[in-house]
């Protein structure tokens, strides 16, 4: 049986098992059908980084770990990664725009499956994840530290110094060149760690391995309303051009009509971002790229700002999406409904009319909002709770021993 | 060696200068209601000062945008007359009959270079409200600056064989059929608006370069600020422009940057005066 009979068929199947009234049975055709099975398996194999060598290295996640919580990577010991990336908040904050010694503009990102990510950040400023770890740890208004202190909290700590020998070995005397070394390593090993923040699976994929399998009996136990909202997000609504794939992100930067002034000035998102992209000594083009075959740089060699990127930002995913509100790049949206609403009654003058062709006011009713609303809630796993505090957990205490 | 080292210095000093200094017309600027609080006119003139705009062909939804601009910077602002009283209007102005009467009381009230920007596409060019729209085009002598495709463009030279017509965003054609057109019709200028084919990374694209030699005195720069946040991209805009155009020798840079605008915009316009 081709892989289109098979989608048919699970169509068709689909079609059977809606249980209740005839007017609310759920008929997907075939190319919601195909566009369904496209936003999985999940999880998905394991991402490995070639561009960061202790990417999945028990020893380095270890480091990540214990570094992701040290709050003395700030000066003055005051904010962490996870002081905006909560375990307990689906690593993020809850707040609308995030802070951390400063007041910032954007909204916290959650790092659930931000391995995934081809560009990271709401304006894909950095082009791996290890890079994109450096950012806030010397942004003035994040962490606000530098190379120096970063290699020396690192080099005082007991505990930090033998889990950095133990997947790096031996930083260095201190020098310029070698505290920038151990910046970017520390980076590495919070990469590493932040790459096993993986979702586990959903009431969602539940019901697409069913409709796959054509198992009727387990696809008639995904609600109702969920049926309808995903039919929307597969069909009229477009959804799922930008929301595509097992992560429910197409990984690129759009314009979705969302204001973007900030106080004396503008943010501006995409644009903004590959600049300061190429112009920073970090990214995949400079020497610490770990990829030897230059196969990972390509995508930074051939980025070029365009005008329609100005005010773009990127394509969160939407697993656990209920779990991080608010939402948007910076926060404007309380609440789930309110990011359907925006959609329903998307603005068409603020995008340009050779822009954003997909994007047409959706006009829901209230219950197809509802369940557009019940179909993003189907998308958090249950355990994620669980499974974040598993993984910020204390970190095991390092075994081995340091010269030091 | 002093007279070398003079040398290097004195071009050094100059080359920096030509591309930092080189005035820019935008054609392509729009000052829609909901621009006004969040850029109120002082602001706009000033952003459009700093970028180095010498001149800036203005339209907006509704008109009232461009005269309280052109009220406060008459050397910088040339107005054109929108046919839209807000930005909505875009896919419904053809069909609607009272934009006729919106078009006419402000041409009588106000002076103006050109109608547009305007969408129009395909057969909708040869509706009755685009219709009257091009005689009210031809009765003041204006140019018309139209977003369409080339079915709808060739519509409106057919309507008026002697019409001036901007072409916006060069209807995001690729270089040969922009070619095409321009051979075809003498009174076709190409706006550059919201495109970046022809310039990235300050380097002009081998095929739009034949277009640029071909038509050195067709085609203008233009920011397009369609919302209020990207009039805080004129600057960059500019700054982009200066960059690819010092990729071109120095006298088609300047005409593209900005002596095309003079000539072919604000010459008729200073006339009317």
């Amino acid at each position: 049986m081709s892989q289109m009979s098979r989608w048919i068929a699970a169509a068709m199947v689909l079609a059977a098992v809606a249980p209740a009234a005839a007017d609310e049975a759920v008929r997907f055709d075939e190319n919601e059908t195909a566009m369904i099975l496209r936003h999985g398996p999940w999880p998905q194999p394991p991402v490995r980084d070639p561009s960061n060598r202790v990417s999945g290295n028990p020893a380095a996640i270890a480091l990540g770990r214990a570094l992701f919580f040290e709050r003395r990577l700030s000066p003055g010991g005051v904010v962490s990664c996870a002081h905006c990336h909560a375990a307990s908040r689906s690593w993020t904050d809850a707040r609308a725009q995030a802070a951390g010694i400063g007041e910032l503009v954007r909204n916290t990102p959650s790092l659930w499956n931000v391995g995934r990510n081809r560009w990271f950040g709401w304006d894909g400023g950095s082009d791996s994840l290890w890079s994109f770890a450096i950012r806030p740890i010397l942004h003035p208004a994040e962490m606000g530290a530098d190379a120096g202190h970063v290699a020396l909290s690192l080099r005082a700590d007991r505990q930090l110094a033998c889990l950095y020998e133990g997947a790096f070995g031996l930083p260095g005397n201190r020098s310029p060149a070698n505290d920038e070394r151990v910046l970017v390593n520390a980076a590495k090993a919070l990469a590493a760690y932040v790459e096993t923040f993986v979702s586990g699976r959903t009431p969602f994929d539940d019901f697409r391995d069913a409709l796959e399998r054509g198992d009727a009996a387990s696809a008639a136990r995904y609600p109702l309303e969920a049926q309808r909202g995903l039919k929307i997000f597969a069909g009229r609504g477009n959804c799922a051009m930008c929301h595509f794939g097992p992560n429910f992100s197409n990984g690129e930067f759009h314009d979705t009509g969302i204001p973007f002034f900030v106080k004396g000035g503008v943010d501006p998102g995409r644009h903004a971002g590959i600049q300061r992209l190429g112009a920073d000594r970090f990214n995949l083009l400079g020497n610490y790229n770990d990829d030897r075959s230059g196969d990972s740089a390509t995508k930074t060699r051939h980025v070029d700002a365009q005008h329609r990127n100005f005010g773009e930002f990127k394509t969160p995913s939407l697993r656990n999406v209920e779990l991080s509100a608010p939402y948007m790049h910076n926060g404007r949206f309380a609440t789930l409904r309110e990011v359907v609403l925006h959609y329903s009654e998307i603005r068409a003058d603020r995008l340009h009319s050779d822009g954003e062709a997909l994007l047409k006011p959706l006009k829901l009713s209230p219950r197809e909002a509802d369940d557009l609303v019940a179909f993003l809630r189907s998308l958090t796993d249950p355990q994620a709770e669980q499974t974040a505090l598993a993984l910020s957990g204390i970190p095991n205490r390092c075994a081995g021993s340091t010269s030091r | 060696m002093p007279r070398l080292l003079s040398a290097l210095l004195l071009a050094g000093a100059c080359m920096p200068a030509l591309a930092a200094e080189l005035p820019i017309f935008d054609a392509h600027i729009h000052y829609s209601h909901d621009a006004w609080e969040s850029v109120p006119p002082k602001e706009a003139i000033a952003i459009l000062r700093k970028a180095g705009v010498k001149r800036a062909l203005v339209s907006s939804s509704n008109d009232e945008g461009t005269q309280n601009l052109y009220a406060e910077a008459p050397d910088i602002i040339v107005p054109e007359l929108r046919p839209y009283r807000s930005r909505s209007e875009i896919g419904t102005w053809a069909r609607d009959e009272t934009v006729i009467q919106y078009l006419e009381q402000r041409l009588a009230k106000y002076r103006f270079v050109a109608i547009g920007e305007f969408h129009l596409y395909g057969a909708d060019a040869d509706l009755p409200v685009p219709r009257r729209m091009v005689e009210l085009a031809k009765q003041y002598g204006l140019m018309l600056h139209a977003h369409s495709d080339v079915d709808a463009l060739e519509r409106l030279f057919r309507q008026w064989p002697e019409a001036r017509i901007l072409w916006a965003h060069s209807g995001f054609e690729q270089p040969a059929k922009v070619r095409e057109m321009l051979r075809k019709h003498r009174n076709l200028w190409s706006d550059l608006a919201f495109r970046s084919d022809h310039g990235g990374g300050g380097e002009v694209a081998p095929e739009w370069r034949e277009a640029f030699v071909e038509f050195p005195d067709r085609f203008l720069v233009g920011t397009d600020s369609f919302t209020p946040e990207r009039w805080h991209y004129i600057g960059e805009h500019a700054r982009w422009s200066r960059a690819w155009l010092a990729d071109l020798p120095k006298d088609l840079a300047e005409k593209i940057g900005w002596k095309n605008g003079e000539a072919a915009i604000f010459e008729p316009f200073s006339k009317r005066r």
